[in-house]
């Protein structure tokens, strides 16, 4: 049968020929548009993480419970401890430890409300690679009164490198306390909404002005996103009891609800190429098997059973379909390459300001993916018109010849 | 449903005298009914007329026999053929093939009835266009489990040889005229060892010289082998070489006819409606 339905495929050139075009076609487009979106996630999720978020955050536990309001009653006195722990982790590509405040930023002008953060500033330059300075540079370690300010803040404060601020906070006891700083580079980072209030500046400094000798978390990059799960339940193992440990999925709003929008919109895309695909691909198969109904009416007068015509004309379709598939594959990769080279400028993702440059990522699922719905969604478009074909009273399917 | 008529013209071929040749010789002994036609009518729906193609058609078809439907296209012939064949079931009556009644059976018992037993020949669309000339001979083979492909071949080859095709075994169907694609179709009939052959037409698509040909063939074959033929014609020639002869005119048998040396012996079949069944009754 396999020979037949072989050489059946080859004779039908033209037809075969527009039935493995529609099919390699919607497998393609499954290609590109599975590898464009998977980029774009991807790069989402990468610039999250490697802007402020790290893989995973370490916090006393009710810290985040608490939404970060109460800074002060939940900080780690020995973070050594912690350190420790997260340096047995395999996989960890740096660590830092922040300090969480939140107060205001005057000018001489006016004042504005400010998250701050204290930072150490070699780790977390490694963490926070996808933060763009605008202008100047990131802290270094021996700004001892340097500070880094977010776009929208620096905007709104008219603020430029080399500008004095004054910072003023509440300190754990309840006093007031004020420091003036530098202001060394202003920053942006994948949300406006953070950039628009938050300020940097180096530990020891958070420390001193806020009176206190703690950390409120350690923050933590891996070597790639995929070790995240393991790396937090190790880590789990190793901590004492009392804190917890949060992923990036866990602390990114943001992004999981762009990530939301984004996936569905693609799959309604996918959903529409398939049912196209599968149309003219079901019109092809249709109209192939009416055309040579004689022929199946011959083979039932020798003998062979419905179901053995019905074998035939599927496996046929299901041959030119893994054809198809193939081809799709083939080409919608190497397009992929090619497009990458190039890229695809992308517009700034919502929250953000800063576009950036889509490429089209090959990923042996997305083909896996393509390919096994090219040849199931051809399979699929046959079995109806091939039961079709198979029942149709052999007598009459000789007389349709003539 | 026989006459006083057709079993006179019974009588008078099972007295021929011996130098009547073959025919005679085997009309000494009473031969085996290989088909049996029993009151059968076809009805076809087209649109939504019901369009009677056969009415309460009687038939008997002996083993052996160079048999000719004749009639005028519309006749029924080939709707005849196609309920002898398998490949249709009558509206009503049974048709028995051996003692097997076959008006009964399902659709897949008869797929492998029509496998086994019986070989058929169309007008056109006989061939498979894909496989080559042997190729073809041997498709129906496939299905019989118990040939070895040394046997399957082996036959293959012989029956190409009978109808004189053998350098063109490895020709695909347009590559080879019609008179050669009816030899071919021929060769596929033969190999699964039939017990009947029914051809719809054989003729109809041939020039004269190649037509003469084939039947000329088929007629050897016939006598070599014992092979039964049914065709439906409305061609003389192909009439002027059978031994039997069933005449049809709107789906009803007018007449049937016996060959007698070179001349026909006709039957008449009652037109009014018989409701009794016969044992024998052709003539």
């Amino acid at each position: 049968m396999f020979k037949l339905a072989r050489r059946n495929i080859l004779r039908q050139r033209a037809r075969s020929g527009l039935t493995l075009a529609a099919i390699a076609l919607g497998v393609a487009s499954l290609v590109l548009s599975g590898g464009f979106i998977d980029d774009i996630l991807l790069q989402l999720r990468e610039a999250t993480i490697r802007s402020q978020l790290g893989h995973l955050q370490i916090y006393k536990r009710g810290q985040f419970a608490s939404g970060g309001h109460h800074p002060y009653d939940f900080l780690i006195e020995s973070p050594e401890v912690i350190e420790r722990a997260v340096d047995a982790v395999p996989g960890v590509v740096a660590r830092a430890a922040r300090v969480s405040f939140s107060g205001l930023i005057s000018n001489g002008r006016g004042e504005l409300p400010i998250l701050g953060e204290g930072i150490e500033p070699e780790p977390e330059a490694r963490i926070g690679s996808a933060i763009s300075m605008l202008a100047g540079l990131k802290l270094a370690a021996a700004d001892d009164f340097g500070m880094m300010v977010g776009e929208g803040l620096a905007h709104a404060f008219k603020l430029k490198v080399g500008d004095r601020v004054n910072l003023v906070l509440t300190t754990r006891e309840g006093a007031m306390n004020t420091l003036d700083f530098k202001v060394v580079g202003i920053f942006r980072s994948l949300s406006k909404e953070y950039d628009a209030r938050a300020v940097r500046i180096g530990l020891r400094a958070a420390q001193e002005l806020t009176a206190t000798s703690g950390v409120n978390a350690v923050v933590v990059l891996l070597a790639s996103t995929d070790l995240t799960t393991r790396a937090r339940a190790d880590l789990e193992a190793r901590l004492p009891p009392g804190y917890e440990v949060k992923t990036w999925q866990e602390l990114a709003d943001f992004y999981n609800s762009t990530a939301a929008l984004y996936e569905r919109q693609f799959g309604v895309l996918q959903i529409i190429i398939l049912v196209m695909v599968l149309l003219s691909v079901a019109n092809s198969v249709n109209m192939t098997l009416h055309e040579r109904t004689p022929e199946f009416g011959i083979m039932r007068a020798l003998g062979r059973t419905k179901r053995d015509v019905f074998r035939l004309a599927v496996l046929e379709t299901a041959l030119l379909g893994l054809i198809g598939a193939t081809i799709g594959v083939v080409v919608g990769a190497t397009l992929a390459a090619v497009i990458s080279m190039i890229g695809i400028p992308m517009p700034p993702p919502p929250n953000s300001e800063s576009g950036f440059t889509a490429t089209i990522r090959v990923v042996p699922v997305i083909l896996a993916g393509a390919f096994a719905v090219g040849i199931l969604g051809t399979i699929g478009a046959a079995l109806l018109p091939a039961r079709h074909l198979a029942r149709i009273p052999v007598a009459e399917a000789l007389r349709r010849g003539v | 449903m026989a006459s006083s008529d057709e079993r006179s013209a019974a009588n008078i071929v099972q007295s021929l005298p011996r130098r009547y040749g073959a025919i005679g010789a085997r009309s000494r002994h009473p031969k085996q009914v290989l088909v049996r036609v029993e009151n059968v009518s076809k009805q076809y729906r087209l649109d939504d007329q019901l369009v009677p193609a056969l009415s309460s058609v009687n038939l008997n078809i002996e083993k052996g026999v160079f048999m000719a439907i004749a009639g005028p296209s519309g006749s029924g012939k080939s709707t005849l053929l196609n309920l002898i064949g398998c490949i249709d079931t009558p509206t009503s009556g049974r048709i028995f093939i051996g003692d097997q009644d076959v008006s009964s059976k399902s659709p897949d018992q008869l797929a492998s009835l029509r496998a086994r037993t019986i070989g058929f020949i169309f007008q056109t669309f006989n061939l498979l266009p894909v496989l080559s000339a042997e190729e073809n001979v041997e498709y129906p083979l496939l299905q019989f489990k118990e040939l070895s492909v040394a046997q399957r071949q082996q036959r293959v080859q012989h029956y190409l040889e009978v109808v004189g095709l053998s350098e063109y075994a490895r020709h695909r169907p347009n590559q080879l005229s019609g008179g050669q694609r009816q030899r071919v179709a021929i060769a596929r009939a033969l190999v699964v060892h039939p017990k009947i052959i029914l051809a719809d037409e054989p003729t109809a698509n041939l020039d004269h010289k190649t037509g003469g040909r084939i039947l000329r063939l088929m007629r050897r074959i016939n006598r070599q082998t014992g092979t039964t033929f049914v065709f439906s014609t409305h061609d003389q020639r192909v009439i002027d070489m059978a031994i039997r002869r069933v005449d049809l005119e709107d789906g009803e048998i007018v007449r049937l006819g016996v060959r007698v040396a070179k001349e026909w012996v006709y039957a008449m079949e009652r037109v009014i409606d018989s409701t009794a069944d016969s044992e024998e009754d052709d003539a």
